[in-house]
C-alpha cells in the first residue's frame, strides 16, 4: 500500500498517469455498443479518436524537433538542458508506445496477421529504436561533459560524429513516423475486406 | 379503469345479453398509443351505427329489470361520451377510438357467449335481450365484417386484461400521423411533412460520413506539405542572406575575419539552430514528395532524375554539411567567453575558411533544391499513395446504407 502511494508522487506519477491515459485513449478505437447507442456512428468516433491520437503524436514530434534545434541555446544552467533531454527521451518512448498501440488496435493485428504489420512498419520500429538509443547516449555524454560548466567548449571528434548521427536519424525518424501515423488511417486496417482475407490466405499458405 | 371495474361488476353465472349498450363507457386516454392500433378511415362509418344500436337498445331497455336498469345508465352515458369522442376525434389519435371499439367488441363477444347459459328466470329479459342482439346483429355484422380477426371465439376464455395494451392481430393501417424521433423524443408529424426531415437527416448523415480516418490523414499530409513548402522557400532565402552577411563581414578575400568574429559570434549559434530546423522540415517534405519509404517508387524517381528526387538528395546533403559545422559554430559562439585556448592568434583563417565555404555550399544546395521543387510543386507521390488506401469504396457505401436501416 505504501509502495503504491509512493508511486503517486513525483514525476513517476505523471508518467504513469499519462501512459494509462494514452492506453485508454488508444483503446477507444474499439467503439463499445453503449456509445453507439447514443447516436454516434462507428466511423465518426473512430475518426475522432484517430484525430486525437494523431494530434498527440504530432505534438510530441514537434517538441522533439524543438529540443533538437534549440537545446544548444538553452544552456544557461545545466539543469535546463537535463530536463529538456529527459522529456525528449520520454516523448520518443511515448511515441513508440502509441504507434505500437495503434498497430495493436487494428483488425489486422487482432486477426493474427502480426507479421504483415511488422513487415510494413519494420523501418519505423528499427529507426525508432536506433534514434532512441542515439539520443540517450548523446544526452548522457553531453550532460556529463557540461554538468560542471555549461558554457565550456566540450566538443570532440567522437561527440561530433555522435551528434551528426543523432540529428540525421532524427530527420529520418520524423519522416517515417509521420508517414506511418498517416498510413494507420487506412480504413482497410480496421475492418474485414477482401484484401485482408487474401493476405490471411497467403499467410496461411 | 372504468372498463376494468365494469368487467368485475358483471355476473359470471347469471347470463345477461351483453350488447354494445351494456359495455362500459369509454373514456379518452391521455397517452398516445401505437400507430398500428389506429383504424384510420374505418372508424367514422362504424361509430354512427353503434350509436343507433345503442339508442334503439336504450328504447327497449327502459324500466324493465334492475339488472338491465343497472346497465341502463351506462348506455345512456355512452352516447354522450361517444358524442364527446366524436368531437375529440379530430384532436385525439385514432388509437384511442380503435382500442375502445376493440374493448366493446371483446365485451360483446364475451356477452354473446354468455347468452347461451341463460336461466329460465331470465326468459323475459332474454326475450328482450334477444331482440337486442337481433337489432344489434345487423349493426354488429357490419362492424364485425371489418374486424373479423379481432373476434374472440373462445367462450370460456376470460377477457384478457393485457389485450387492452397489446398489439392487435389485425393488419396495421396507415394513418395520417407518424411519430418521428427527434432529439431523443418522439414527435407526431404528418406524413406529408416526413419528406423534409428525412432529407435533413440524410444530409446530416452524408456530412458526418464524409470524414474518415483516411481523410484526416490526407488533411494532415496536405497541411504539412504547405508548411514544408514555406520552410523550403524561407530556407533558401535565409541561407543566401546568411552567406551574404558572412562574406560582407569577412571582407575582401576573408581579410577581416576578426571583424566577422566580433560581429557575428552572437548570431552564429542561433543561425545554426534555425538552419537545422528549416533543413529538417524541408528534408522531410522532400522525402514526402518522393515517397522515400516505398523503395520502388523512390528508385524510379532517382533514376529518372525527377526534380523531387534531386531536391531530396540536395536537402539531405545540405543537412549533413550543416551538422558537420556544429563544432565550429560553438567555437564562434564562445569567441568572447574569455577562454584564450579556443582562438589562438592566427587560427581564425584555419577555423573559419572551411566554415564559410560549407555555408556557401549549403546555400547553393538549398537554393537549387528549392528551384527544382518549384518547377513541379504539385508532385506528391505520398498523397497519391494515401488516396489509394480506400480501395473497397463501394462496400463502404453499402454498409452506410445498411446502418440507418
Amino acid at each position: 500500500m505504501k509502495a503504491a502511494l509512493k508511486l503517486l508522487h513525483g514525476p513517476k506519477a505523471g508518467i504513469l498517469i499519462l501512459l494509462l491515459w494514452l492506453i485508454s485513449g488508444c483503446r477507444c478505437f474499439r467503439i463499445p455498443s453503449d456509445v453507439l447507442a447514443c447516436g454516434f456512428s462507428a466511423e465518426m468516433l473512430q475518426t475522432n479518436n484517430y484525430s486525437l491520437v494523431l494530434l498527440i503524436q504530432l505534438v510530441l514530434l514537434a517538441y522533439d524537433l524543438f529540443v533538437n534545434s534549440f537545446s544548444e541555446l538553452l544552456r544557461a544552467a545545466p539543469v535546463i538542458q537535463l530536463v529538456l533531454f529527459i522529456i525528449q527521451d520520454i516523448a520518443i518512448l511515448f511515441n513508440v508506445i502509441i504507434i505500437l498501440l495503434m498497430m495493436f488496435n487494428t483488425y489486422v493485428f487482432q486477426v493474427g496477421l502480426v507479421s504483415l504489420l511488422l513487415e510494413r512498419f519494420r523501418a519505423l520500429l528499427l529507426l525508432s529504436a536506433l534514434y532512441l538509443s542515439l539520443s540517450i547516449s548523446f544526452h548522457c555524454w553531453i550532460m556529463n561533459l557540461r554538468w560542471l560548466d555549461s558554457n565550456r567548449f566540450v566538443w570532440t571528434d567522437g561527440l561530433q560524429v555522435l551528434f551528426v548521427f543523432q540529428r540525421l536519424s532524427a530527420v529520418l525518424y520524423y519522416y517515417f513516423y509521420k508517414r506511418t501515423a498517416e498510413y494507420l488511417g487506412d480504413p482497410r486496417l480496421y475492418e474485414d475486406s477482401t484484401w485482408l482475407r487474401d493476405a490471411f490466405a497467403r499467410a496461411r499458405q | 379503469m372504468s372498463t376494468m371495474e365494469n368487467e368485475k361488476a358483471q355476473p359470471t353465472r347469471t347470463p345477461q345479453p351483453v350488447t354494445n349498450q351494456h359495455l362500459p363507457p369509454l373514456r379518452p386516454r391521455a397517452l398516445p398509443l401505437m400507430p398500428s392500433l389506429d383504424m384510420g378511415d374505418e372508424m367514422p362509418p362504424t361509430k354512427p351505427k353503434k350509436k343507433k344500436s345503442k339508442r334503439e337498445s336504450n328504447e327497449v331497455e327502459d324500466g324493465d329489470e334492475p339488472a338491465v336498469e343497472r346497465m341502463a345508465p351506462e348506455p345512456q352515458d355512452i352516447p354522450p361520451q361517444k358524442k364527446k369522442k366524436k368531437k375529440k376525434k379530430k384532436t385525439q389519435t385514432l388509437d384511442l377510438e380503435r382500442e375502445g371499439d376493440h374493448t366493446q367488441l371483446d365485451m360483446a363477444n364475451g356477452g354473446t357467449a354468455v347468452e347461451q347459459s341463460v336461466d329460465g328466470e331470465d326468459e323475459a329479459p332474454k326475450a328482450r335481450k334477444k331482440k337486442k342482439p337481433k337489432i344489434g346483429d345487423r349493426l354488429h355484422s357490419s362492424e364485425l365484417d371489418s374486424e373479423d380477426e379481432d373476434v374472440i371465439t373462445n367462450a370460456a376464455a376470460a377477457i384478457p386484461q393485457h389485450s387492452l395494451f397489446s398489439a392487435p392481430l389485425g393488419q396495421s393501417q396507415p394513418i395520417s400521423k407518424v411519430f418521428v424521433e427527434r432529439n431523443r423524443r418522439f414527435q407526431a408529424t404528418d406524413r406529408t411533412d416526413l419528406g423534409k426531415p428525412s432529407i435533413q437527416t440524410d444530409d446530416y448523415l452524408e456530412i458526418t460520413s464524409v470524414w474518415s480516418t483516411r481523410d484526416v490523414a490526407l488533411k494532415v499530409h496536405s497541411g504539412f506539405r504547405v508548411m514544408g513548402l514555406f520552410a523550403q522557400g524561407f530556407l533558401a532565402g535565409y541561407a543566401v542572406w546568411n552567406t551574404i552577411v558572412v562574406y560582407v563581414l569577412a571582407g575582401e578575400r576573408l581579410s577581416s575575419l576578426t571583424n566577422l568574429l566580433q560581429q557575428y559570434h552572437t548570431l552564429a549559434y542561433p543561425a545554426q539552430s534555425l538552419l537545422y530546423l528549416l533543413l529538417a522540415l524541408s528534408t522531410v517534405s522532400a522525402f514526402d514528395r518522393v515517397n522515400l519509404a516505398k523503395v520502388s517508387v523512390a528508385m524510379k524517381c532517382f533514376l529518372t532524375l525527377e526534380p523531387a528526387a534531386l531536391a531530396s538528395i540536395l536537402y539531405f546533403a545540405a543537412l549533413i554539411l550543416s551538422l558537420s559545422q556544429q563544432m565550429t559554430s560553438d567555437r564562434i559562439n564562445l569567441y568572447n567567453s574569455g577562454n584564450g585556448t579556443l582562438w589562438p592568434t592566427g587560427s581564425e583563417q584555419r577555423f573559419l575558411q572551411n566554415w564559410i565555404v560549407v555555408n556557401l555550399v549549403v546555400a547553393v544546395l538549398v537554393g537549387l533544391a528549392w528551384a527544382f521543387l518549384s518547377t513541379r510543386p504539385e508532385l506528391d507521390y505520398t498523397e497519391e499513395f494515401l488516396r489509394t488506401m480506400d480501395v473497397d469504396e463501394v462496400p463502404h457505401k453499402e454498409k452506410k446504407l445498411e446502418i440507418p436501416a
